[in-house]
């Protein structure tokens, strides 16, 4: 037998792989940003995602362009998660912390049943914001690349900077990287703790409104559309350390790399056992790391 | 400047204070003494409004005993939280930062201003607050409260966890800052020695009541308070 590595190949999965983890890298981007502030897994993530995306079919059904439907999207997204936050979280948080997993399992359930509602169980196509006919494609290294998937590479790397500045160089961003730290002396350095936990899940969901619109003219879009790639999304926000934006990108496309690798080049495992094989990838980071790749440990000074 | 009077506060259904009355008069020093347990916390919190509290809170003419944290920091008074509350996570720099967030406009010079009276914060004002020792930490948490300008600077036991050397070094530099900025200070403490040679008043606090007040001077002398309050 001649092994011959095929770079062609290489490349086209080397592309799929980075797309699929842009995708996985913004839902855990959308957790981390979260969990950063109020300390909350929050399992209707994608779900949320998924109501938005739909909201988006219907505008580009009544003829909205797609860039302004992603936007009107994220928007929808922000409003709807600082919604959540305000009226379903913090009250419930006031009273256990216990039932705010209940609610947000319940937000899970409540979402995906409300899409079936409204938008009946049939798939439904969702315009690519990327040229996507069949022969929008570049060549590179003998490799014909498609654009949408380069395209959703880039708006991650993009929205990966963009957070980075609103962190780094920004008032909001400034408090919220302190509520990240501590509540009570960000209340009182004069930060209105509340308002910085709404805008956190509203940037949460509008983060992942956008992966939703992103991922939908690929996957098509469908009540299970979310499912999987949430299971993806919150491994990569583990793997990466629950309270780290960057691990989040680099874990996402590290999962989306190996999925498609694996896919690739590893026929025993094949598509079946593909997810347990990651998780316990993971499994074992996390057992050597336990807070994750780029995850803080806490080591005070006293 | 603050007046308060007839101040009840706790936690849900358990009340810690039982009605205090106290004053901070303009660029004075108070200290509240009293042992553990005896409400010194919660008198800070009570104050800050990071619980919730009855009675009147009466600070340059306006009430703020139903005032919000935020408003609280807006209208002057900045806490100094126990165990120093610095953000742990964040650069001594943007440590302060986030203490003049209630202010507009630039604050760089604020910022020189306490890099030179803490040199050896703006040594390591790129470093995590994390990785400073106890005492920087301190010095850094009260570096913090100062940036939001305030006229009043409440200071949760100070000294715990500090070395002697290095208490006696904050106490130095919190009477200099009193004298040179005209910042009012109401410290709590249990380091009751130290803390009546810096202020000219003080109070000491008894399970949730003011049990003895007076000049922190005549306390310092008074062998009998000394002995059945202060334990030295």
């Amino acid at each position: 037998m001649i092994l011959a590595f095929d770079t062609e190949l290489f490349i086209q999965r080397l592309v799929d792989g980075l797309s699929k983890g842009s995708i996985y890298a913004l839902l855990a981007l959308a957790l981390v940003v979260v969990f950063r502030g109020s300390g909350q897994l929050n399992f209707a993530q994608g779900e949320m995602a998924l109501v938005t995306t739909y909201i988006g079919s219907t505008l580009t059904l009544a003829g909205w362009p797609v860039w302004l439907t992603v936007l009107a999207c994220a928007v929808t997204g922000f409003v709807m998660g600082g919604a959540v936050e305000r009226f379903l979280i913090r009250p419930m948080e006031a009273k256990s912390p216990f039932a705010v997993v209940v609610v947000a399992i319940g937000l899970f359930l409540g979402f995906n049943s409300i899409s079936a509602a409204v938008w009946g169980v049939d798939a439904r196509d969702f315009p690519s914001l990327f040229p996507n006919q069949p022969d929008d494609f570049f060549n590179l290294l003998g490799a014909n690349v498609r654009w949408e998937r380069v395209g959703i590479f880039f708006v991650l790397l993009g929205i990966g900077a963009l957070l980075y500045l609103l962190f780094t160089r920004t008032k909001i961003g400034l408090a919220m990287r302190a509520v990240a730290n501590t509540h009570e002396s960000a209340q009182l350095v004069g930060i209105r703790v509340g308002r910085v936990l709404v805008f956190g899940w509203g940037l949460a969901a509008a983060i992942g409104a956008v992966a939703g619109c992103l991922i939908a003219p690929s996957a098509g879009l469908s009540l299970s559309m979310m499912f999987g790639l949430f299971i993806y999304g919150s491994a990569a926000a583990t793997l990466g350390g629950l309270d780290s934006p960057l691990g989040a990108v680099v874990a996402g496309l590290a999962l989306g790399l190996l999925d498609s690798m694996i896919i690739g080049y590893v026929d025993i495992i094949g598509g079946d056992l593909l997810l347990t094989v990651i998780l316990g990838l993971i499994l074992l980071v996390l057992l050597v790391k336990p807070s994750g790749l780029f995850g803080s440990t806490r080591v005070e000074r006293v | 400047m603050l007046e308060v009077k007839g101040l009840h506060a706790g936690y849900g259904p358990i009340e810690v204070l039982h009605g205090l009355d106290f004053t901070v008069g303009e660029g004075e020093i108070v200290v509240i003494l009293g042992a553990n347990g005896a409400g010194k916390t919660t008198t800070l919190r009570a104050i800050s409004g990071t619980i919730s509290r009855r009675g009147s809170v009466m600070f340059d003419g306006n009430d703020i005993h139903k005032a919000s944290p935020d408003a609280v920091v807006r209208k002057g008074i900045a806490q100094v939280p126990q165990g120093r509350g610095t953000f742990t996570d964040l650069t001594v720099q943007d440590n302060l930062l986030a203490g003049a967030y209630t202010r507009k406009g630039d604050v760089k010079d604020d910022i020189d201003r306490w890099f030179g009276v803490f040199p050896r914060l703006a040594e390591r004002r790129e470093q995590k607050a994390g990785s400073l020792s106890g005492g920087e930490q301190q010095m850094l948490a009260i570096a913090r409260a100062l940036m939001s300008r305030p006229k009043l600077l409440l200071c949760d036991e100070p000294s715990l966890g500090l070395a002697p050397i290095i208490t006696q070094e904050l106490f130095h530099v919190l009477a200099k800052l009193n004298k040179e900025t005209g910042t009012a200070l109401l410290l709590v403490e249990q380091n009751a020695n130290l803390a009546l040679q810096i202020a000219q008043r003080a109070y000491v606090l008894e399970t949730g009541r003011i049990a003895v007040s007076g000049d922190a001077a005549t306390l310092l002398d008074d062998d009998a308070i000394k002995t059945a309050y202060l334990g030295i």
